[in-house]
């Protein structure tokens, strides 16, 4: 059993109380048919409880169902058995009470960054029959002037409110998509390695921003990437997924649930923090060993080197 | 900033050649020249032999052909007097009103194809209209519109509506099929991020999906006309009393090719026309669209 216990830092603010279950999975398994009667299992007895306010990461390498443990919270899937709650419900559907940010074709193409920032804050006003209403109307104009706000803010000029999603770059686009889930203030913001395909000056900043903005409305966030860093670094939690190295090479599983020392640090100093460079060594070395299991069908030799590398 | 190199023979088979936009435009026109040339050719050779000659007829039979289309009336109709204005004889001709009757068979028609549409995309969104429709649609897919004619003529009469019904069938199955294809390809992130924006089922249908797909629809319908026009002619020629096609057939019974040339050009040229104009309209009304 992997230890998920650390020490709390004592010279750092405290760690939000975990007062509210916001999402949870029980005893959760994916399998998806294979061929004739053959199955793939995906996920095997995930257990997990996501506290209101937390910003969960999780962290996987490919194909080790990170994605669909999103997916499940979401509604787009269902698990072959076990259960999923979010705000003590059961996922039954997509819905509101989360928000969505993949890692691409986030955006409407077929709407200007302002339409596509108010497009659900439209939706929550009225139904299209309330949309001929002179109150929907002045509720528009107020709704635009928010939003504009709310996308210099997130580091959009005035002249880019007006272009088409495919006028923007990739960072742009993915603060729009940020901007889009947020106008919902949802309880629930689930993002999919949002930032994968961004180089590394605009993912630095855009980490930052959607920092910033998680400290300031503290939504529930599920954060799905492979990088360790990144993981680290916005995360005041994180859940390692892989196959077990110690039990059935055949089960994925949560193989690691810890809340992060490095949350209580502020985020400018978390980088260079030793408690960063500690964990990723860890994670690097469990998610090494848990890859190995994956290629062979059975036990193998871990090597004895702190560094995968 | 583009370098500028002489031409050279190999540059016709070389796929990294970028030619100036002269040469592509002079070149776009080289084969209508030919053809023209070709035709004159033709023409002035088989006219040395027969002077008379119909089957290839002269470019001043051909503009006599032309004149007798846009002034004068079909023998069918009343004559009409040669002092009249040019507006009432041209209304009168009997180019403007096969053009009208085939037109509006064809409107109707292309009216008519928008549940086609509406039944593609929600084949698309809805699972239970797709379990309901598509091996249906697939099924009639395979029939061949011609082979219904029959069953046409029995059950709408041998008026507009067995020709326009004809229109409809044969193009029908095409555009459900292409719009369901067409809408299925939004990525699914679209619609599980519209849900989250608490989009209902008709929002993420009308508002989403279809609002992305319009541009390929109309591309898709774009592609359609010939086949369209090629029923229109195929319902015209067999049984009708006017229109284009019912033109050509009788020209074919007198020989008359200097009618049956021009109204081909014709034709060709309205269905051009057309296809610009939903070309353009697409490009002005979704200016976000990429083609691939």
């Amino acid at each position: 059993m992997v230890s998920t216990a650390l020490r709390p830092d004592p010279m750092g603010p405290p760690v939000p109380a975990r007062q509210r279950t916001e999402i949870a999975l029980r005893d959760v398994c994916v399998r998806y048919p294979v061929s004739g009667s053959t199955s793939k299992t995906v996920l095997s007895c995930v257990d997990l409880e996501i506290f209101a306010g937390e910003f969960v990461v999780v962290l996987g390498e490919t194909g080790c169902g990170k994605s669909t443990l999103l997916r499940l919270i979401l509604g787009e899937e269902f698990p072959t058995s076990g259960s999923v709650t979010v705000d003590g419900k059961p996922v039954t559907r997509i819905d509101s009470r989360s928000g969505y940010v993949p890692q691409k074709y986030s955006l409407f193409p077929d709407r200007t960054v302002l339409g596509n920032v108010i497009y659900g804050p439209e939706n929550a006003c009225s139904r299209v029959l309330g949309r001929i209403r002179p109150s929907f109307w002045r509720f528009h104009r107020s709704l635009k002037s928010d939003a504009r706000v709310f996308l210099e803010r997130m580091g959009l000029r005035s002249q880019d409110m007006d272009k088409y999603p495919h006028q923007l770059s990739g960072g742009m686009q993915q603060r729009v998509a940020i901007a889009q889930a947020l106008m919902m203030r949802p309880p629930v913001l689930l993002m999919d390695e949002p930032f994968s395909a961004l180089d590394p000056s605009t993912r630095g900043s855009l980490q930052e921003q959607l920092h910033a903005l998680w400290r300031e409305t503290r939504p529930t966030v599920v954060f799905v990437t492979h990088n360790t860093s990144e993981a680290l670094l916005l995360g005041t939690r994180l859940v390692l997924l892989g196959r077990h190295y110690e039990e059935d090479a055949s089960r994925s599983n949560v193989l690691l649930d810890l809340e992060l020392p490095t949350s209580r640090l502020p985020f400018a100093r978390r980088k260079q923090s030793p408690e960063f460079q500690e964990l990723r060594e860890r994670i690097k070395l469990l998610a090494y060993k848990s890859s190995l299991m994956n290629r062979a069908e059975g036990p193998v030799e871990f090597p004895k080197a702190a560094d995968p590398q | 900033m583009t370098i500028k190199k002489p031409f050279r023979p190999g540059d016709l088979i070389d796929i990294q050649v970028r030619p100036v936009r002269l040469w592509t435009q002079s070149l776009s026109w080289l084969l209508f020249l030919a053809g023209i040339v070709l035709y004159a050719q033709f023409s002035i050779s088989r006219h040395r032999e027969n002077p008379e000659d119909r089957v290839v007829p002269s470019l001043n039979q051909l503009v006599q052909g032309v004149k007798a289309s846009v002034l004068e009336p079909a023998e069918e109709d009343d004559p009409i007097d040669s002092n009249a204005a040019l507006f009432e004889r041209l209304r009168h001709s009997m180019l403007w009103k096969d053009t009208v009757a085939s037109a509006r068979r064809f409107f109707i028609a292309l009216a008519l194809l928008l549940p086609a549409v509406l039944l593609g995309l929600h084949m698309a969104v809805f699972p239970y209209a797709d379990a309901v429709f598509l091996r249906f649609v697939l099924f009639l897919d395979k029939i061949i519109a011609l082979s219904l004619l029959p069953i046409l003529f029995i059950v709408f009469g041998i008026e507009e509506w067995s020709k326009i019904m004809l229109m409809v069938i044969g193009v029908a199955p095409t555009l459900i099929l292409d719009t369901c294809n067409i809408s299925r390809s939004v990525p699914r992130e679209q619609i599980v991020k519209a849900f989250t924006l608490k989009s209902t089922n008709a929002d993420v249908a009308y508002r989403v999906i279809l609002k992305q797909v319009m541009p390929q629809i109309i591309n898709s319908v774009r592609l359609n006309l010939k086949p369209l026009a090629l029923f229109l002619f195929a319902g015209e020629m067999i049984a009708s009393t006017d229109g284009l096609a019912y033109r050509i057939a009788i020209m074919r019974r007198h020989m008359g090719m200097d009618i049956i040339l021009p109204y081909l050009l014709w034709v060709a040229l309205l269905l051009f026309v057309l296809d610009s104009l939903l070309r353009f309209a697409n490009r002005r009304l979704h200016p976000w669209f990429q083609p691939l």
